[in-house]
């Protein structure tokens, strides 16, 4: 079986199939990220503002990938595009909650001495909240990751490509090789991301939080 | 030297201002303490000084000018300011804690360190030790210090100070507020400083505002004559009915104009010169004597009840100028 | 392209004709109630079944914490295969593929992860001074877990079930292409008809029936954390 497996994984369109769900998933991913950081950052210093993104957030969040992801064949036709919106709009809501919340639980102590001590509002922003809220941050881009790794498979449904193509293929054709090898990358591409992603998320956070993590642990 | 000239704060939408009319002056050089209950506008008051938070009414004037001349970041850059909380940045290291005033003043590296290494050894933190070091390793009173250190790190004439020994057991605080006395004995700066307690207010405070709820002045003066004559009620009550010996803990035993101790003293009790007064009649009192030796400088001068009650008979001046005990 | 019958749907779908209301009164009864029913039905019974699984494990493991690394690997390793994989492999078995069986195995499969996960954090985040004073009234283990450590890790376990739930909604849509049931019936049919409104109708649904649940849970869990309700942001 394991050599079936590996057999199409040389097959010719393998490559292209795990280009185009590689794709799709880092491209929904960045555009996700363009749209929900500035959009967090503009509503960081407002109650209000904040309390909205994060219903927003928490409502997208329950949505069934499925779902979105047919509702865009009727408006935007079928194929990559297609898939791409509705991947794009299904990333949006753990990068938004986590990016709202991570900024404004910035300790307020925090603010208050740096304004006093005459730092205007975009250096507050730049210095001090976003590299205090990176790790959490970073942590909603990465589960965000993950999960649109996941959701792409399904594109396949709306012609959207991808590995989810050959799942379809391996169960509709009653080649069990097939429907594995699909799985297998996937699941393996899913792990790539997480610990790809969890490497970044120690990157980016500060040297004094990690230590100050570490004293709370 | 900073005035407040008919300052009042009303938040839009509110009818009654939590800041009304208040007027008083900050001379060089002093610390002036605003204290009062909750409520009394006395942290709105410091925060109009740096403009965190901006005046409905009046004035605050810094040296002549008013303090709207400059924008808000400029003026607080030229502003120290420590907080209870401290706010150190988590994730910078103590060193650049320290420097970000002076970094944004544009000051070049060099000067930079000399400075934090300066002040980590005026606040008595090691900077080989400290320099490096994240807020997260620091105990509350080594980071309360260092957020006095930052405030001071750009050489502001004035500084504001919200309770800023706030944030650690009344043990750590006293050491905290005695060294800072011994500081601002060098520097100098002109401070506005707040806090709840009248104890810690007749300690640090040269003058002190006393505010009623409702921000307004209560009555503004001395320590010594705050507590000799309270204006009003309200002063009366906020400031203790320990009132007297808080007086007495204004002025320390050898500072006392005393008859000097003759001979046959052996048996009495000796009290150490640099005592307060008010701990000093604790003792006196505790040992059931009538009478004990002060010692100081060699000398040796006899401390009755009677010089504490002439001491407290004498005029309003901090420095005492007890009359003879009547031997 | 992967499948013949897309790009036959791709012409149609030039046509703007989205929501045909009358076929949605002619087969509202016939189509859309079974495929909702269904999939509450698939739903309750995947959370019911996975939470008298998970519970006992998560509490087990709490205690016996050698055991929590390797019952977080194979549930972990559950997660991670695609749903869609795990759905097909699963009907591949023979004896399991009757009905709606593979469906809720996979469903459960799918929520073991985050309901072990949160109870053991509920359980954890009970205040070690607490399960103290308890023990020092005279609570047998057995009472303390029950009256004390469980009731204080609710709120935790709520924020679970609330997560597995929409998660399991979410999967149970995919079930359809095994013929599980459900509103995803009405999504593949609409495709494969190359319907709009039956692929709108369906997914609408899901998408609201999902949201609800939601809703309701967190609205659960906000009830059972009163100190929490109150918190100013």
């Amino acid at each position: 079986m394991l050599f079936k497996i590996l057999e199409v994984y040389a097959r010719p369109d393998f490559p292209e199939k795990l280009r185009q769900h590689i794709v799709l998933s880092l491209v929904a991913l960045l555009v996700a990220i363009a749209i929900a950081m500035p959009v967090a950052v503009m509503i960081r210093n407002t109650r209000l503002g904040a309390a909205i993104a994060i219903n927003i957030g928490n409502i997208g969040r329950a949505v069934p990938s499925l779902a979105i992801l047919a509702l865009a064949l009727p408006f935007f036709g079928i194929g990559f595009g297609s898939a791409l919106v509705a991947l794009t709009a299904l990333a949006i809501p753990p990068i938004l909650i986590n990016a709202s919340t991570g900024l404004r639980e910035v300790d307020k102590g925090i603010i208050d001495a740096a304004r006093g001590m005459g730092l205007s509002g975009s250096q507050i922003l730049t210095g001090i909240q976003l590299p205090i809220a990176a790790p959490v941050i970073f942590a909603g881009i990465k589960t965000s990751a993950v999960q649109t790794v996941a959701s792409a498979t399904l594109a396949t449904f709306i012609g959207g490509g991808g590995l989810g193509d050959l799942i379809v293929e391996g169960y509709s054709r009653k080649g069990p090789e097939i429907l594995l090898a699909g799985a297998l990358a996937v699941a393996i591409l899913a792990i790539i991301t997480e610990v790809g992603f969890g490497m970044l998320e120690r990157a980016f956070t500060p040297k004094g939080l990690k230590i100050a993590q570490k004293r709370r642990g | 030297m900073i005035e407040f000239r008919g300052v009042s704060k009303t938040y839009p939408g509110s009818e009654k201002p939590v800041v009304n009319d208040l007027s008083f002056e900050v001379p060089d050089g002093e610390i002036c303490v605003l204290v009062g209950p909750s409520g009394c506008g006395k942290t709105t008051s410091m925060r109009m000084v740096n403009r965190l938070i901006e005046i409905t009414e009046g004035e605050i004037l810094i040296d002549g000018e008013t303090n709207t001349s400059l924008s808000g970041t400029q003026l607080r850059r030229k502003i120290g300011y420590a907080i209870q909380q401290i706010g150190l940045f988590p994730h910078r290291t103590i060193a650049v804690n320290i420097g970000t005033v002076p970094k944004l003043l544009g000051w070049d590296k060099n000067r930079i360190k000399n400075r934090v290494d300066e002040l980590l050894d005026t606040v008595g933190l090691a900077p080989d030790d400290y320099r490096d070091r994240y807020p997260a390793e620091l105990s509350g009173g080594q980071q309360q210090r260092v957020g006095v250190a930052r405030a001071l790190a750009a050489d502001p004439p004035i500084m504001l100070m919200d309770e800023p020994f706030g944030a650690v057991d009344p043990i750590t605080r006293v050491g905290l507020q005695d060294e800072f006395l011994r500081i601002q004995k060098d520097i100098k700066k002109t401070i506005v400083f707040v806090t709840h307690d009248i104890d810690e207010a007749i300690k640090m405070g040269d003058k002190i505002a006393i505010l009623k709820q409702g921000g307004v002045l209560a009555q503004y003066d001395t320590p010594a004559n705050i507590l000799a004559r309270p204006d009003s009620e309200f002063v009366s009550s906020f400031v203790g009915g320990d009132r007297v010996l808080k007086r007495l803990s204004l002025t320390r035993v050898g500072e006392m104009d005393l008859e000097r101790a003759n001979g046959g003293t052996d048996d009495l009790l000796r009290i150490n010169g640099g005592l307060t007064v008010k701990d000093a009649l604790s003792e006196l009192i505790g040992s059931g004597h009538t009478r004990a030796v002060v010692e100081k400088d060699g000398e040796n001068g006899l401390l009755t009840f009677e010089a504490i009650e002439d001491l407290m008979g004498g005029t309003s001046d901090e420095d005492s100028n007890g009359g003879e005990s009547s031997e | 392209m992967s499948n013949p019958a897309l790009l036959l749907l791709q012409d149609v779908l030039e046509e703007p004709k989205l929501i045909d209301w009358e076929w949605i009164k002619e087969n509202f009864w016939e189509d859309i109630v079974p495929a909702l029913q269904g999939h509450i039905f698939l739903s309750f019974i995947s959370i019911g079944i996975a939470l008298i699984i998970a519970l006992p494990v998560g509490v087990l493991s709490a205690r016996y914490r050698k055991a929590y690394p390797p019952v977080t690997a194979v549930t972990g390793a559950l997660y991670s295969i695609p749903s869609l994989a795990l759905l097909a492999i699963l009907i591949s078995i023979p004896g399991v593929a009757i009905g709606p069986s593979p469906v809720i195995i996979a469903l459960v499969a799918y929520s073991l992860l985050i309901l072990i996960r949160n109870t053991v954090a509920g359980l954890d985040s009970v205040p070690p001074e607490t399960i103290d004073a308890a023990r020092g009234m005279g609570l047998t283990n057995r009472q303390i877990l029950f009256r004390v450590e469980l009731p204080l890790a609710l709120p935790i376990i709520v924020a679970g079930i609330r997560i597995a739930t929409v998660t399991i909604i979410g999967i149970a849509t995919i079930g359809a292409y095994i013929n599980g049931g459900g509103l995803g019936t009405l999504i593949f049919d609409g495709i494969g008809r190359q319907f709009p409104t039956m692929i709108i109708s369906g997914a609408v649904l899901a998408t609201a029936l999902a949201i609800v649940a939601d809703l309701l849970l967190l609205a659960l869990e906000r009830y059972l954390r009163p100190w929490a309700r109150a918190r100013r942001t």
